[in-house]
This record gives structure tokens, sequence and C-alpha cells, in this order.
């Protein structure tokens, strides 16, 4: 998987916790998930749930830390995908 | 300092799920979980433990400049359902919560005795954002106050000190 598929599975992994759809519409790799999509923090918990089921892997603590913007959570994929 | 954060109960029912599985495990320490699985009413317990750490948040966040999204890090020492102590990394934050039927708003502070003197602002308030933190100008000839805003669903509350 390149690391537009992994953009694209993203979004539609946010989609349904994002309050600023214009910020999604645009999103890139800076885009932050909680000063830019909105995306309540008690939510972000979701999202990281999600992404541990879609792409079946474990998210730990010290990762998800980190995992505040697009970029973050794509390299935390990518690792935790190629540690498999 | 202070900081400031409300759930509005019937938002955070539609948008969250806490009884999904692994939800508890990511957000709550074991002692936490246990507080929460041994209440008579584990939701409102779920919503007052999470208000704390997101109160507490917002003042180490201010302090330390530190941003990340580690809520087991944040651990809560639970007094009453009014009354706690909240840690953060060695630090330690004391914190007053409010539960009414609609919502649950928990204020932290960096000293117990600021609870006698937090300010409701109301909407008339000048807030500025420096660095995207918010602070009250009051008049021309006095320095900035920080401010913490917390808004969710139908409610919205901004404090200083």
């Amino acid at each position: 998987m390149n690391k537009q598929e992994t953009i694209e599975k993203l979004k539609v992994i946010v989609k349904p916790y994002i309050k600023d759809q214009e910020a999604f519409d645009t999103l890139t790799e800076d885009t932050d998930f909680i000063n830019n999509l909105k995306i309540n923090s008690a939510n972000l918990v979701d999202v990281i749930l999600d992404i541990e089921e879609e792409f079946n892997i474990e998210i730990d603590n010290p990762s998800m830390e980190r995992m505040l913007d697009v970029k973050s959570a794509v390299e935390i994929i990518e690792t935790k995908l190629a540690e498999k | 300092m202070i900081g400031n954060d409300i759930v509005d109960l019937a938002l955070a029912r539609k948008e969250s799920n806490w009884k999904r599985n692994r939800f508890l495990d990511k957000i709550f320490t074991k002692e936490e979980q246990w507080l929460i699985t041994e209440s008579g009413n584990p939701e409102i317990m779920v919503w007052n433990l999470w208000s704390r750490k997101e109160a507490a948040y917002k003042i180490y966040n201010r302090q330390t400049g530190i941003r990340g999204y580690f809520p087991i890090q944040i651990v809560c020492l639970y007094e009453s359902s009014t009354f706690g102590t909240v840690s953060i990394n060695g630090n330690t934050y004391y914190t007053q919560t409010t539960i009414s039927k609609d919502m649950i708003h928990t204020i932290s502070v960096t000293k117990r005795e600021y609870f006698n003197r937090i300010k409701f602002l109301n909407h008339k308030a000048v807030i500025v954002k420096i660095n995207g933190i918010p602070f009250l100008i009051e008049n021309q000839n006095t320095a900035a106050k920080p401010v913490s805003i917390s808004h969710h669903g139908r409610f919205c509350e901004r404090i200083t000190l």
C-alpha cells in the first residue's frame, strides 16, 4: 500500500467524526485532526480503534500520543504494517 | 492557572459509544475503569472522569507547551463526585465537577484556593487568541489574563481567575 492509498483509507475512517467539511475536502498530510477537522477529543479514540480494526494493527500508547494529524497517523500505520 | 471542560450528555450519547470494545482501555487506567464498573451510573462516571482529564490537560498543555493524545497518562484520583486531583507526568491539578441532568462541567486549577476566585465570563468579554491560546482583554492598561474556554453541544463556558 502506498502513502496515497493509506491517506484515502484514513479519510474514510475519519469522515464520520469530522466537524469541518471544508478542511476535510482539502485534507493534506499537515491536516490536524482536532484543530482543523474539529474532531472531538473523545472521538479521537474511535478514530484510533477504527484504524486498528481497518489495518489489523495495534496502536500502542507511545504511538497514540502522536496521533494528532494525518502525517503522524500515516507514519504510525506504515510502521505498524511493516512490523507485521 | 485554570482549565475547564464541558460534556453535553445528549451529544455525548449521540457521538460516543463508551461501551465499544477497548474504548475504556485506551482512555482509562485500571483504577478508573474499576470506578466506572462499580458506579451506580457508569455513563456519568465515564464523562465525569473524562471531563477531569480534559480540564487538567488544558492547564498542562499551557504550562508545558506539550501537546499529545495520552489520556491514560492523565490519572484521576477520585475523592467524590465533585472533588478530586489529576496528575500528569508529576504535575498535580485540583478538580471540581458539577453534574446536572444535561451536562457535566469540570474546572481544574493549580492551587485549591483558586476555586474561590473563578470568574465566569459573559458573552461581552473580549477574548483574543495568542498562539491559539485564549486571553481576556479587560482594558488597555492591564495584562491579558488567561482564559479557559470549553464548548460542547448546547453548552459553552468561559472562565478566568
